[in-house]
């Protein structure tokens, strides 16, 4: 049982890192799919697609960025050995770990749906790309809160 | 700054000179053509017959365009091509050329190639086809002819039929049954596994064929039409296929490469042709607006006031019949509106035009918002090292491009000023390529701590403070314009109850929490609260405004209370700064940090720890500019410009000659 502390918080990066890149790639697949569609027909606007196709892939690098947050508090990265952790410590970064897996998973599948929409808007109106990336950023903005919630937890639990 | 002033332009002048007037409206590159509202407005016959003949050419051209750029290679890379790298044309240069291009004779050479291709490819399929039909002929031994044609006596059919399906048919025809002296059954050989179809052939004698057809249609048997055309035996039939292919092929490869020198010929000149056609369609487009009488037409067009001299002179040297009045907008006009912004301020035009333009009377916001943007995304961004590769980047574009056109340039020119910004914030933060000098460099350690002022790392709530007290002034200033524009438009008590109010109550509640926490001295906490219940009361007592039941007033002025919440969501809103800032500082801490195992390799480590450090660098900044662009801009969009803006306006696009191209110069 001495290990429970490590496993625990390990579980939580393991959640931060996979959940939240799981939905990024569902995003970025989703908004692909219609970039690939639009590109059939007009080559010309792969920068732009790109561009809305990328939007949903920021949860997954929220998501890998907590995981590194708790894999250097817990002293695995750079050979110096972990640290000791108690099992309640374990489980108070495995909490802090997931506001950015879940809403980075969730957020992720919907700002890939509306990056889609939001590509098919500039097929018919190129001029409207500002518009068309604002749509999507505004369902980010809560992978941005949880992000920071999760940052803020993180640095509030004390371990070692 | 702001909104230009514009003037409405009449212009009165002979049917002799359209020409000029419409050439010179275009060269001034300031004139916007005002539509007729007539519904049935028909264009001056002049200009008419001139626009029936550019269409024509661009309909060639576009041909050509479409037809001929696939097999096109561009000797300059789209890049260098969009940085302003391509010829410098005069429009009567282009006229010269125009005149000594033969439009016509290239069209039809290119149709004639595009026509032998279609049907050269239609005989190659053809061919490809038989082939392929040959091939699975190949079991059968005799001159196809025998069963295309037949003899006096025999006849033969070709078919398919499922592996299992064989013996069946072997036992109802082949050579121990009734039929077996009147034919022959020849199954092609087939792997017993895999196969899915298997080829059969029978010949028989003429007179059974009713019931040898009935046999094979019960046993399974679709039957394949062969070509009447094949006669010898199938190695023979097909060798004269093959030899048909490898010629069509040459051919076909004779044609593409005749099509790419097409191309190569023309292309060039094409694309300056289309310019120079679709810049007399604008024109010409332009002046179909007019009205006319017999001798005189009218064209009408708004013009920037502070240009409206040049103008003049320029149009009135085309000849003395001319007449040019200048008036103010009337009243009940809404003219389109032009972005007049300084040198430091034009570069943020765009993402007010991406929002959309003010209307002509309306505010520019641009000026107001570019200072918050340029902060902004100095904080999202905040890394010393990613600012220096930006800046950098960007100066070296600049001297290797003379030619950017200004769109591009003002877009860059945004970036060059927020990588300063970037640079300010990453030093004040300690960032220089994520934790770099940390990792790398502890000889500079000492001048990195010295220069820092806020640690986001160890002590983020002292930047998320700093990153609500931004949203709070950010919001605050988005009131006070509001209110500024209503007071404009002699809307007073709209603008005490709707913007003034909240304002109070806001900073008061501010100043009082602040005071409370011991920030400041303490007569602040009196002079918060005041403020605060006084804005309080006003929006309570706004509310209600207008309403003559008092139980409804009551209600409604609980209800705009209730609105302080959006605020709240508002302010936690710009929280996106601290996590954005911070996201590009870790994201460059995880980078060091792999470069700094993966130079713990034997050997390579170190090749692969710079390889890791640079890729990953570039990576880091091209994502964290993407999301500094986007977050700021959100901040303008749905909280600052919530406030007080929402555009409407049409933007000012005034008849200019089509560069897709060339730089076409007037």
């Amino acid at each position: 049982m001495e290990h429970l502390g490590l496993s625990l918080a390990l579980f939580g990066a393991a959640l931060a890192a996979a959940l939240a890149g799981i939905g990024s790639a569902i995003g970025i697949g989703v908004a692909g799919g219609a970039a690939a569609g639009v590109m059939t027909e007009d080559p010309n606007k792969f920068g732009s697609c790109l561009i809305l196709q990328a939007l949903p892939g920021t949860q997954g690098i929220y998501g890998l960025l907590i995981a590194f947050f708790v894999l250097n508090k817990l002293g695995l990265l750079g050979g110096g050995g972990a640290v000791a952790l108690t099992w309640n410590q374990g489980l108070q970064i495995l909490a802090s770990c997931l506001p950015i897996a879940v809403v980075g998973w969730y957020s992720a599948i919907w700002q890939g749906k509306t990056s889609a929409a939001s590509i098919q808007m500039i097929s018919k109106k190129p001029e409207a790309m500002g518009k068309a990336i604002i749509l999507p950023a505004m369902v980010e903005t809560y992978a941005v809160l949880a992000l920071l919630t999760s940052i803020l937890m993180l640095m509030g639990v004390q371990v070692g | 700054m702001g909104v230009a002033r514009l003037k409405k332009a009449e212009l009165y002048y002979h049917k002799s000179v359209h020409e000029q007037v419409a050439a010179a409206l275009q060269e001034t590159g300031a004139c916007q053509i005002i539509s007729t509202s007539e519904e049935n407005h028909r264009p001056p016959a002049d200009v008419d017959a001139l626009i029936s003949g550019i269409d024509e050419k661009l309909a060639d051209v576009r041909y050509l365009t479409r037809t001929l750029t696939p097999h096109y290679v561009d000797p300059v890379p789209a890049l260098d091509r969009m940085l302003g790298d391509r010829p410098d044309v005069t429009m009567s240069e282009l006229q010269e050329l125009a005149s000594t291009t033969d439009l016509k004779a290239v069209c039809d050479k290119t149709r004639a190639v595009e026509h032998e291709t279609g049907e050269v490819r239609l005989k190659l399929s053809e061919a490809r086809l038989n082939t392929s039909i040959l091939s699975s002929l190949e079991f059968f031994p005799y001159p196809l002819s025998v069963i295309t044609e037949g003899t006096k006596t025999l006849t033969g059919l070709i078919g398919t039929l499922k592996p299992g399906s064989v013996s069946g048919l072997k036992a109802a025809l082949g050579d121990l049954s009734k039929y077996a002296q009147d034919s022959e059954l020849i199954i092609a050989p087939y792997d017993e596994k895999n196969a899915q179809e298997v080829y059969a052939a029978l010949i028989y004698s003429r007179s059974i064929e009713a019931e040898i057809k009935e046999v094979c249609a019960k046993n399974g048997l679709s039957f394949v039409e062969v070509p009447a055309s094949f006669t010898g035996t199938a190695d023979e039939e097909k060798e004269k296929f093959t030899g048909a292919v490898s010629e069509l092929e040459a051919k076909e490869a004779q044609l593409a490469a005749k099509m790419s020198e097409l191309a190569e010929q023309n292309v060039p000149t094409v694309q300056k042709l289309s310019d120079y056609y679709n810049s007399l369609a604008t024109r010409y487009n332009g002046t179909a607006m007019s009205e006319e009488t017999d001798s005189v037409m009218l064209t009408k067009f708004w013009l920037p006031a502070e240009k409206s001299d040049d103008i003049r002179q320029k149009i009135e040297a085309i000849s003395p019949e001319i007449e040019l009045t200048l008036n103010d907008p009337a009243a009940d006009e809404e003219p389109p509106s032009l972005l007049n912004n300084g040198d430091m301020v034009r570069p943020f035009n765009i993402l007010t035009e991406l929002y959309s333009s003010p209307k002509y009377r309306g505010i520019d916001p641009t000026p107001l918002l570019a200072p918050f943007f340029w902060i902004f995304f100095g904080m999202c961004l905040g890394d010393a090292g990613y600012a220096i590769v930006v800046f950098g980047t960007i100066l070296y574009v600049f001297r290797k491009y003379k030619k950017i056109s200004l769109g591009v340039k003002d877009f860059i020119t945004l970036f060059l000023f927020c990588s300063v910004s970037t640079f300010i914030y990453g030093v004040i933060s300690g960032s220089f390529f994520g934790n770099f000098i940390d990792s790398f460099v502890p000889v500079l350690i000492p001048l990195k701590n010295s220069l820092m002022l806020v640690d986001p790392m160890t002590n983020p709530m002292q930047v998320l403070g700093i990153s609500l007290l931004l949203g709070v002034i950010h919001l605050m200033f988005g009131l006070l314009i509001a209110a500024y524009d209503k007071i404009r438009h002699g809307e007073f008590i709209d603008a005490v109850g709707n913007d003034i109010s909240w304002f109070l109550l806001i900073v008061g509640l501010c100043l009082f929490g602040v005071g409370l926490g011991g920030m400041i001295p303490p007569h602040f906490v009196q002079v918060g609260q005041a403020m605060a219940v006084l804005g309080a009361v006003i929006i309570f007592v706004y509310a209600g405004k207008g309403e003559p039941n008092w139980f409804k007033k009551i209600i409604n002025g609980f209800l705009a209370l209730y609105g302080s919440t959006s605020y709240l969501g508002d302010i936690l809103s710009y929280s996106r700064l601290l996590a954005l800032g911070f996201g590009s500082a870790v994201i460059g801490m995880v980078i060091n940090l792999l470069g700094g195992l993966a130079a713990d390799i034997p050997y390579v480590g170190w090749l692969v720890a710079i390889v890791v450090i640079i890729g990953g660098h570039i990576f880091s900044i091209a994502i964290n500019i993407l999301g500094s662009f986007v977050h700021p801009l959100r901040l303008q969009y749905v909280e600052f410009f919530g406030k007080f803006y929402t555009g409407g306006g049409e933007p000012f696009t005034p008849l200019t000659l089509s560069q897709e191209f060339v730089n076409v110069k007037a």
